[in-house]
């Protein structure tokens, strides 16, 4: 169990847990009231008193103590790990609940899910394709949609794991998406004559869609953190914005090529 | 269209961004069936003859609930099957044609088609948050009888 009344070297340590666990939870996708509410859960597991901890979509801020403690973290708005959510989760059950011996074990446990993998690139590959053909084909597409939808969605992918490897500005690796997804999809239709262009776009584009973010925002704002729900609107917005640019420069590109030819 | 073959997809689709999402492999049968009856719901209440922005509201109360349902009984983040979920009721296509209509000069499709957008994500969001907002029973929160500690706050697992 965790020290009742712990030392100042003990409460440093216990503010520090609590901050990595707000900071993983928060890079990873959960909510701004998720992230406050398992901090103080922790806290108090811990036994750590006096813990304050304001939130918002990109930063935490935490003391303890009146004057002794305190910790801030920068977090930039990044992608999603739901595995990872979904055992910190289980780690502050076990915590408040007094199944973990001690602290060091909590650190540990930290560590590993902070270290969890995201899936292997072929999976996300694989999985974005077939996500694609089968909304394709769930907006009553055809088969032949749904392979055109799979081919964009799997190209799609491969973009996404190579924009992210090397760490493209996520705005702008929207916008090429969804441009590649254009022009991939407009090609293949003008390739083959069974494929309808929509049916296929959408499917693929369905993979760039910012429902998260949007999701994410309205329950921050009906949560009452104003701040945070702005600042992922704004993000949705962007997203939403960035993949109607690249519908309109692949448009614009055939367009011209079309002229040219 | 067939409604079931549908639906069947839409699960199959919402499995796959689970994985993109990195879910826990023992949650993907539960975010597909979170994903397959908000589309079905959608479906039957077009088929009633309702608008695609009433039929997302329908829709996203059962999809919340669902969620919700499974967070208590896995004992797993809501957010987990919400967020896999909601990409077949998500206003992917309106936020496509919204850009096709306006790169071609149709200007009248294109502000009826972004105010459709806007109308579809406000449904999405206000079924979902007025779901997730209704407190659960005591009981449900801490278990029959107070098995659980009473001094952890246990509510916040179950949003």
């Amino acid at each position: 169990m965790f020290a009742q009344n712990p030392t100042p070297e003990q409460r440093r340590r216990a503010l520090e847990l609590v901050m990595e666990i707000g900071a993983a939870l928060m890079e990873n996708g959960a909510e701004v009231f998720r992230v406050q509410q398992t901090m103080y859960i922790i806290a108090h597991a811990l036994h750590l008193r006096e813990f304050t901890v304001y939130v918002i979509a990109n930063g935490i801020f935490a003391t303890a103590g009146t004057n002794e403690l305190s910790a801030l973290r920068h977090i930039p708005i990044c992608g999603m790990h739901l595995g990872r959510v979904t055992e910190l989760n289980a780690l502050s059950r076990d915590m408040a609940e007094g199944r973990v011996e001690n602290i060091t074990q909590a650190e540990m446990r930290v560590a590993f899910i902070r270290a969890m993998p995201p899936s292997p690139p072929w999976a996300q590959v694989a999985a974005s394709g077939a996500g694609a053909a089968f909304f394709a084909m769930m907006f009553g597409g055809t088969l032949a949609d749904g392979l055109a939808a799979a081919a964009c969605g799997s190209a799609l992918g491969c973009f996404q794991g190579w924009s992210e490897r090397h760490s493209m500005a996520p705005i702008f690796a929207r916008l090429l998406g969804s441009a590649l997804v254009y022009l991939l999809g407009q090609s293949i239709a003008a390739a083959c004559a069974a494929v309808q262009p929509d049916a296929a776009i959408i499917g693929a584009l369905l993979v760039l869609t910012p429902g998260v973010a949007f999701t994410s925002a309205v329950r921050d704002l009906l949560h009452g953190d104003y701040l945070s729900g702005s600042i992922r609107l704004t993000d949705a917005f962007l997203s939403a914005g960035a993949m109607a640019c690249g519908v309109f420069v692949s448009y614009k590109l055939i367009e011209w090529g079309r002229a040219l030819l | 269209m067939n409604i079931l073959l549908s639906t069947l997809y839409a699960s199959l689709g919402t499995l796959c961004f689970a994985v993109l999402f990195h879910v826990p492999q023992r949650h993907y049968i539960r975010c597909a069936a979170v994903g397959g009856v908000g589309w079905l719901v959608y479906l039957l209440a077009m088929a009633l003859g309702a608008g695609c922005v009433s039929a997302t509201l329908a829709a996203s109360v059962p999809l919340a609930l669902l969620s919700r349902w499974y967070a208590v009984k896995a004992r797993a983040p809501a957010t987990v099957f919400l967020l896999c979920g909601i990409f077949p009721l998500v206003p992917g296509a309106g936020i496509y044609y919204t850009a096709y209509y306006f790169v071609s000069g149709q200007m009248a499709l294109f502000s009826a088609k972004l105010a459709e957008v806007i109308k579809v994500a406000l449904a999405l969001s206000v079924g979902i948050a007025v779901v997730l907002s209704v407190p659960l029973p005591h009981s449900h929160v801490y278990g029959p009888k107070g098995e659980v500690e009473k001094a952890a706050p246990f509510s916040h697992f179950l949003h």
